[in-house]
């Protein structure tokens, strides 16, 4: 398959370089310069992506540098307290308007030739006005770009830039229940999640696409964090979290196909609550003890589902349990990624807890983090290795638990939606990465949002 | 031309002189030391600007009047 | 004469102060990881904050809090000595193949000695270091900054009870921090 092959007409995406029928996937869409400079127009620039969390900017003028894509945004809040994400650049000439992390402001001018902005995004200051532009620039025309559509879903801010993208709750579809594992308290109250201070940010060789199919459920590389298991950094001293909730759970790998979010889910049996957790501090124990009997009151059997590793298309991943964070993988040319992660706790919980949980979070994630440290060497040294002529010509293999997911899994009277593979005893699949890619060849493929809402067409002919 | 007077820091309060004569009083400093938002208190060449919460750009002030008491 | 004593004193901690760097730094680059924890006080705290870029006059929004924020490394002996149980399995795959390490360190400024530089019980020391990593075929990683440490008498000889670390990077450059500072 040729690249102008893959780059005209129908571009080949779902037909060659992503073969899901064989369950094959090209080393092409991970090393090749002109399918990631496709991937800036046609993946980052049309579909919602997680720019920060509104605990992040509290007061009015409080702002937070992020990226979307390979872009710098600013995430702030205007004087009227409302939510904004500009592009963090000067309408003028392009300058850097913020080059500060964070901070509180009440405009953001550019050190080039002074034009200011609100913090709403208009402009407010524009040097010589009256004498060098004759009071005739209109400056309504040329404020800060600002996205096309933000939300708030239950203090993460998310944002795009194409007016056709759908509202994010329709983006998310049934993947949202699994959001909402992620931002609600640990005690089943809605969103209850804060962020901590403190945003890692660390670079890796690799296309961004490897940290992705990563957190989409990559069931199979455990063996590779073996050596995190032997020290042993879990919240109860063994292993690498605790597994009484796992052990006890029906393990799934949850799949949206339409939206090509994914998950691995833990699902309790009825009427159980999860294991004692957290023995390294009666307190903390206690505590999550407390929290789990009122999720179960509150929430009953919903309560059921124990959240891990997930991935929200594109560059999102989530895990809500041991360690409870959220990444974003922002692409820095097609063999690095910059990777970002947020720490999250429920705000009131206690002090001794989210000391207890930083704890923890910092020697597991992020670069300095003891399991993270394997991945991102695996995702080095498996984008570097597939940078030569000889191996694109050999695709990776996608093919495992193909042809067994089914549509309407229920276990003990709870449904779960999506595709689902049951991993209980067949250990592992690799259907998210299936369900990942099918999506990104889709995103690559389609012209407009009319051909990738796939799921409206049922929709409308149910209502016909 | 007169000296360049860094107006990061000025407090609001602060009167300062203007080119073209009007004094202005810092209403809210934004900290870039390019833009202070002042109110002007005279301003001999446009009497409409009296009262007014006008952008002062920095090269615009050539002297500091009253300061605030902090 | 009691002030030539006094300077003496001074100058014969400062030097015994900067051979204990020296000897930990060597420790480290040849991979002698357990003699280095013997080296470090059951209760010491190990932290290396996180940097932010803030407007000129904000520098308290510059580092990461000890405890309450994220940081790269926040932690006492026993994660310490897990993260050296981790490199000992052999299959710790980011440092495996083991790296090849040089801790170069500088500018070391004994800050001050209690009760006094002639009988010190505890020293503060600061140093600049520069850590050449050089790993697999081609890859290689500096980090350069500033450690501010605190040394407890510990026999004839110091421990460390707390170092933090002041890296000079703000997003990390380096995809792991397998190794200590």
């Amino acid at each position: 398959m040729s690249m102008n092959g893959a780059m005209n007409g129908r571009r080949g995406y779902r037909s060659g370089l992503v073969n899901l029928g064989v369950g094959e996937i090209s080393r092409e869409i991970f090393v090749n310069e002109d399918i990631y400079a496709e991937e800036q127009e046609r993946i980052f620039a049309r579909a919602w992506l997680h720019v920060g969390h509104e605990s992040q900017i509290p007061k009015p003028g409080d702002y937070f540098v992020s990226s979307m894509g390979e872009e710098s945004v600013i995430l702030c809040r205007d004087r009227a307290g409302r939510i904004h994400v500009f592009l963090n650049s000067c309408r003028h000439r392009g300058m850097k308007v913020c080059r500060y992390d964070e901070g509180s402001t009440t405009v953001f001018t550019c050190p080039y030739h002074g034009w200011s902005y609100g913090t709403d995004g208009r402009l407010v200051g524009v040097p010589y006005f009256r004498e060098a532009y004759h009071a005739r620039l209109d400056k309504e025309k040329w404020g800060l770009v600002e996205v096309a559509q933000l939300c708030n879903y239950k203090g993460s801010i998310w944002a795009t830039w194409d007016t056709a993208a759908p509202t994010l709750t329709e983006y998310l579809g049934d993947f949202t229940r699994f959001l909402d594992l992620q931002l609600d308290g640990w005690d089943g109250r809605e969103g209850q999640a804060e962020v901590l201070g403190g945003i890692q940010k660390w670079l890796v060789p690799c296309n961004w696409k490897f940290p992705a199919e990563n957190f989409s459920g990559d069931t199979y590389h455990n063996i590779s964090h073996r050596s995190v298991d032997l020290a042993g950094i879990g919240p109860s001293g063994a292993g690498r979290r605790d597994m009484g909730e796992r052990d006890a759970s029906r393990k799934l790998h949850v799949c949206i196909p339409d939206r090509g979010h994914q998950t691995i889910l833990y699902v309790l049996p009825a009427g159980r609550l999860p294991p004692p957790a957290y023995m390294n501090a009666p307190i903390v124990a206690e505590y999550f003890r407390h929290c789990e009997e009122e999720r179960r009151r509150r929430r009953g059997d919903e309560s059921r589902l124990i959240g891990a590793p997930g991935e929200i298309f594109p560059n999102t991943a989530l895990l809500s349990r041991q360690p409870r964070t959220m990444a974003a993988w922002h692409p820095r040319g097609p063999h690095q990624t910059e990777c970002w992660r947020w720490f999250f706790v429920d705000r009131d919980a206690p002090t001794e807890v989210k000391q207890f949980l930083r704890d923890y979070y910092i020697r597991y994630s992020g670069p300095a983090g003891m399991t993270e440290q394997d991945d991102m060497e695996n995702w080095n040294y498996a984008h570097a290795a597939s940078r030569g002529t000889i191996a694109r010509r050999h695709p990776y293999n996608y093919d495992q638990g193909r042809g067994t997911a089914v549509a309407d899994y229920e276990y003990q009277g709870l449904r779960v939606p999506g595709e689902v593979i049951d991993l209980t005893e067949v250990q592992s699949s690799e259907q998210p990465m299936r369900n990942f890619y099918r999506r990104w060849a889709e995103f690559m493929e389609a012209d407009d949002w009319s051909q990738l809402a796939t799921w409206r067409v049922g929709e409308r002919k149910a209502a016909e | 031309m007169s000296a360049p007077i860094n107006v990061r820091d000025l407090v609001p309060g602060t009167s300062v002189v203007l080119a073209d004569g009007a004094v202005a009083e810092i209403v809210t400093n934004p900290g870039d030391g390019m833009w202070l938002f002042a109110r002007y208190l005279t301003s001999p060449s446009d009497p409409t600007l009296v009262g007014q919460e006008e952008m002062i750009f920095a090269p615009d002030v050539v002297a500091l009047g009253r300061s605030a008491v902090v | 004469m009691a002030e030539r004593d006094a300077r003496i004193d001074r100058l014969l901690l400062g030097q015994e102060i900067a051979d204990f760097l020296y000897r930990e730094a060597e420790l480290l680059d040849e991979r002698r990881y357990r003699e280095w924890l013997d080296l470090l006080a059951d209760d010491i705290r190990y932290w290396m904050p996180m940097r932010r870029n803030v407007k000129f006059g904000e520098d308290e929004r510059e580092f990461t809090r000890a405890d309450s924020d994220i940081n790269w490394f926040d932690e006492g002996k026993d994660t310490l000595s897990r993260r050296v149980k981790q490199i000992e399995t052999g299959i710790h795959w980011a440092e495996e193949p083991r790296s090849r390490l040089s801790h170069l360190v500088a500018n070391v400024q004994l800050q001050g000695a209690e009760p006094s530089f002639a009988a010190p019980q505890q020293v503060s020391v600061t140093s600049r270091f520069l850590i050449y990593r050089n790993r697999v075929q081609t890859e290689t990683d500096i980090l350069v900054g500033r450690r501010e440490d605190s040394l407890r008498r510990n026999g004839a000889g110091w421990l460390l009870a707390r170092r933090k670390i002041i890296l000079d990077q703000n997003v990390l450059l380096t995809k792991n921090l397998t190794f200590f500072i």
